[in-house]
């Protein structure tokens, strides 16, 4: 398993950037492909907002909008009906695939 | 370059039970062959088969099997669209003069992977195409007024016009009441706006102009191409359109010198009732906020001029067949051999087909 990866395991999105240009790369990967350096890690803030969202049965999920722009989907805790633009705080997990959890804030 | 025509075309019947995908391209590429007569098939250059099976080898064996021995055979994978990007390969080979008649068979099985693309992380567990299709579903109902009957209607829609192709998996007619009310899967999305992974197969040959003046008596031309992919992620989609659909149709209506009000018939790429009304805004058949509307004025007029074949909701989606099988559609339109489901007086038609969420998509204007 990868970093990424084993990070999302230990409960860790790390957000994979270049110290160089300062680019985010998403999805991770070694090196920048803008300059060409290797790239580096830093710790997700944890906090998106949400995109857009729907239901599947009980559980809501949308695509949130998380560091620098990154986008991904994951189910979404609400007590109410989400709405666009709402703040989430994001919870992750690996296991066989990535899981990401949000909860709106202030819920 | 090369002019390169369409000369010859066989399709299977489609269908939800596991097929041996050997078995389905021998099965399509015979019909074929058998669809010119007096064909030698010994003459064909180039064999190339679009799959998303794992098996591998799969251009020889076809060769092999169909008792041929190509200059250039091999295989062509990209999701959903891997049939027109066989097609547009084979067309590359035919008119920069390497080769001047190539087959082009795809097929795949109902099980075969393809529908989920596991590279991308950004799905996390939502792997699932139904669950972009979601999200593109909501954002167009939000942006652009979009009802639930505006999106059954596509479906219905589709499955009425497939119950007028031999080759759809299923020939059953649905009402717009029965695709709305037919199971929820998301808040979204209902089981009859998607389109289902069938096993079948279609193939299609391709010749050099010169060929196929002594080939066949109805060649179709390609005339124009667009291809342009954006990303692999579906995350990186701006929801309400499909960014790759778009520049491929300017660019095929570029080399093909026309408009889309010369369109007279179009297959497109409709996996959920929502891709069909976005597909037809970004190829300017429809507006953006009209595209509903019109697709309704279609249904309740009983103009076939989309998806006459049904579409992948009608019809089914062997992934690797598809866009061979929408490319023999608008074939058949322009040779004015679509029986039923015939536009008529159509002279130009259209084939769209796209992969992942439409990160990807390419275009095909068609002649006659």
């Amino acid at each position: 398993m990868k970093f990424f990866e084993k990070q999302l395991e230990q409960g860790v999105f790390q957000i994979c950037y270049c110290k160089n240009c300062n680019n985010t790369i998403w999805p991770p990967k070694e090196i920048c492909h803008m300059c060409h350096e290797k790239t580096d890690w830093k710790k997700s803030a944890n906090i998106g907002k949400i995109i857009e969202f729907s239901r599947s049965e009980s559980t809501y999920f949308g695509l949130i909008e998380i560091d620098d722009g990154i986008r991904v989907l994951g189910d979404i805790s609400s007590r109410s009906i989400p709405e666009i633009g709402q703040v989430v705080k994001m919870s992750v997990s690996f296991n066989s695939k990535p899981y990401y959890s949000f909860i709106v804030e202030n819920n | 370059m090369n002019k390169v025509a369409i000369v010859g075309t066989g399709q299977t019947k489609f269908s939800k039970e596991n097929k041996n995908t050997e078995k389905l391209l021998f099965e399509s590429a015979n019909n074929c062959i058998r669809s010119i007569s007096n064909y030698d098939s010994n003459k064909i250059e180039g064999v190339l088969v679009s799959t998303n099976d794992n098996s591998k080898y799969l251009g020889a064996i076809l060769s092999e099997t169909i008792g041929i021995e190509p200059k250039i055979s091999h295989s062509i994978e990209h999701l959903c669209s891997s049939g027109t990007n066989a097609i547009i390969s084979a067309y590359s080979y035919i008119a920069s003069g390497l080769l001047d008649t190539v087959l082009v068979s795809g097929a795949d099985s109902a099980t075969n992977p393809g529908q989920v693309l596991e590279w991308d992380k950004s799905r996390g567990n939502f792997e699932h195409p139904i669950y972009w299709a979601s999200m593109l579903t909501k954002s167009h109902k939000r942006k652009f007024q979009t009802t639930e009957e505006e999106l059954a209607i596509v479906s219905a829609k589709n499955h009425k016009q497939a119950m007028d192709n031999p080759f759809a998996y299923s020939n059953e007619p649905r009402t717009i009441s029965e695709v709305m009310n037919s199971k929820q899967i998301t808040d979204d999305l209902r089981v009859l706006d998607c389109s289902r992974s069938c096993s079948g197969s279609s193939s299609i040959l391709l010749a050099s102009e010169e060929k196929a003046k002594a080939i066949s008596d109805q060649p179709i031309w390609i005339i124009g191409i667009g291809q342009k992919t954006t990303a692999a992620s579906f995350t990186k989609n701006i929801l309400e359109e499909i960014k790759s659909t778009r520049i491929s149709a300017d660019l095929a209506y570029k080399m093909a010198k026309i408009e889309s009000k010369d369109i007279d018939v179009a297959e497109v790429h409709d996996a959920f009732s929502v891709c069909e009304l976005m597909a037809i805004s970004e190829l300017g058949i429809a507006p953006k906020d009209k595209s509903g509307e019109f697709v309704r004025d279609l249904f309740n007029t009983e103009n076939r001029m989309i998806n006459p074949r049904g579409g992948l909701i009608g019809a089914g989606h062997p992934l690797g067949a598809t866009g061979i099988s929408q490319t023999i559609e608008i074939t058949n339109q322009l040779q004015d051999k679509s029986e039923k489901r015939q536009i008529s007086n159509a002279k130009t038609g259209l084939i769209h087909n796209m992969s992942a969420a439409g990160t990807s998509s390419s275009i095909m204007v068609l002649e006659n």
